[in-house]
């Protein structure tokens, strides 16, 4: 990142072959469509040509995934009928992320960790997250209390953080 | 279930990014004060990082689609149409001498810069042909290397028939015929060994491969031909490229039967 704070084109086009899989992928979960996907994705790499300065420190991936999934949510929002207050609000990607383990992950990990959990934790969790669906939303479409999907969402992502100890340390 | 797990639930669904606008505010806010929750979103909150890599689309598209190649060449050409020339804004005032001079001498430097990233990307392309050229060899020595793993091992092979001949051997395995030298001396400048093999109920022998040892002497090598086609086997020094008939004494014919 320090070389592409500096302009050198060629830094920016190896940091562009490393992580343009994981912002497509993110983008095209989210938006459910190729041209949408793409245009997030060239929006997120030249906003990071323009502006190396918005990433200040901690995990490069983690803090991308969180870039992206913002912007994905723009379009989501745009797109949009519903109320602004109904769309999730955005994750601060300019939380200072800890410098932990992601990097040792892969996808296929992430992945098989995910289809170990109980269906009934799972969904709502994707639902969230790829989704871009509030908790109310989600109440509503699979037609469970919101309490209920809550404790669902807690109880998933504790679930998944067990699974990925040892491979990350907060 | 208490107030404070109610609030912790809400904190994970923030952590998730699903809290509403309206209740994220209220989420920051708690967090700033309240200690269980600062932990538990901090815990929770890799997990939801570790969500986003599932999503990675898969180098080879087994996992998802991948993106277009296009893409990358559309994000890039942007980024190096600016890499290569900054944009300086245009003053409104006439520019002063020093400042023509300094300009000048950016437009040489611009221009120098031109001509040497011309030529870094000359050296690249070059670089570039040249690792393509050495990764083709590799592959090629690869698959040479397994031939003659597999040769070595049917040679090898307790089954085998062998057919003894003057510095080494005829091995018929299956429906391979090999030959097996050991001490082979080099043929005369300008010259190789040529094999020469005699189908069932022909009347002469017709021409096969032509080989030469290593410097050891050693010569490992498989006729092309369906063993189960084959009475017999000859070897005789021929000039390079091989001979129609056999132009020298054969240095051993050798019956396979």
């Amino acid at each position: 990142m320090e070389r592409v704070r500096q302009r050198d084109g060629a830094a920016f086009e190896l940091l562009y072959d490393d992580y343009h899989r994981l912002v497509y992928g993110i983008a095209l979960r989210i938006l459910g469509d190729v041209p949408a996907a793409e245009d997030v994705t060239q929006a997120v790499f030249l906003k990071l040509w323009s502006s190396p300065q918005s990433f200040a420190k901690g995990n490069f991936a983690a803090w991308i995934a969180r870039v992206t999934r913002n912007r994905a949510l723009d379009v989501v929002r745009s797109r949009s009928v519903r109320l602004q207050s109904d769309v999730p609000d955005t994750m601060p990607a300019d939380d200072a992320l800890e410098d932990h383990a992601f990097a040792m992950l892969d996808a296929e990990f992430v992945r098989s960790a995910l289809a170990r959990l109980p269906e009934d934790q799972r969904k709502p969790i994707e639902l969230g997250f790829f989704g871009a669906l509030t908790h109310e939303e989600i109440a509503r479409r699979t037609g469970i209390p919101l309490g209920t999907i809550k404790t669902r969402i807690r109880t998933g992502l504790r679930k998944l953080r067990a699974q990925l100890d040892g491979v990350v340390t907060a | 279930m208490n107030n404070h797990d109610e609030f912790l639930d809400s904190i994970a669904v923030y952590a998730l990014g699903s809290l509403p606008k309206s209740e994220a505010a209220a989420a920051r806010a708690h967090l700033r004060t309240c200690a269980q929750c600062r932990a538990e979103y901090d815990a929770l909150r890799p997990a939801v990082d570790a969500l986003a890599l599932s999503a990675e689309a898969c180098i080879d598209g087994r996992s998802g689609p991948v993106p277009s190649p296009l893409l990358r060449a559309r994000v890039l050409r942007t980024v190096r149409q600016e890499s290569r020339t900054p944009t300086i804004a245009p003053s409104r005032l006439r520019p002063s001498w020093p400042a023509m001079v300094v300009a000048a001498a950016a437009i040489l430097l611009a221009v120098w810069t031109t001509a040497a990233n011309l030529m870094l990307r000359s050296d690249l392309t070059q670089t570039h042909d040249q690792l393509a050229q050495l990764q083709a060899q590799n592959t090629n020595l690869n698959r040479r290397l397994a031939a003659q793993k597999i040769m070595i091992a049917e040679v090898m092979d307790t089954n085998a028939k062998r057919f003894p001949v003057n510095g080494g051997e005829v091995v018929k395995r299956n429906d391979h015929v090999y030959i097996a030298m050991d001490g082979m001396p080099m043929p005369p400048k300008g010259h190789v060994y040529q094999a020469w093999t005699e189908h069932t109920g022909a009347q002469k022998m017709s021409p096969s491969i032509t080989f030469m040892p290593d410097r050891s002497g050693v010569a490992l090598v498989s006729l092309p031909v369906n063993a189960s086609a084959i009475a017999a086997v000859a070897v005789s020094v021929e000039p390079e490229g091989g001979s129609k008939a056999p132009t020298t004494k054969p240095e051993f014919v050798v019956k396979l039967t």
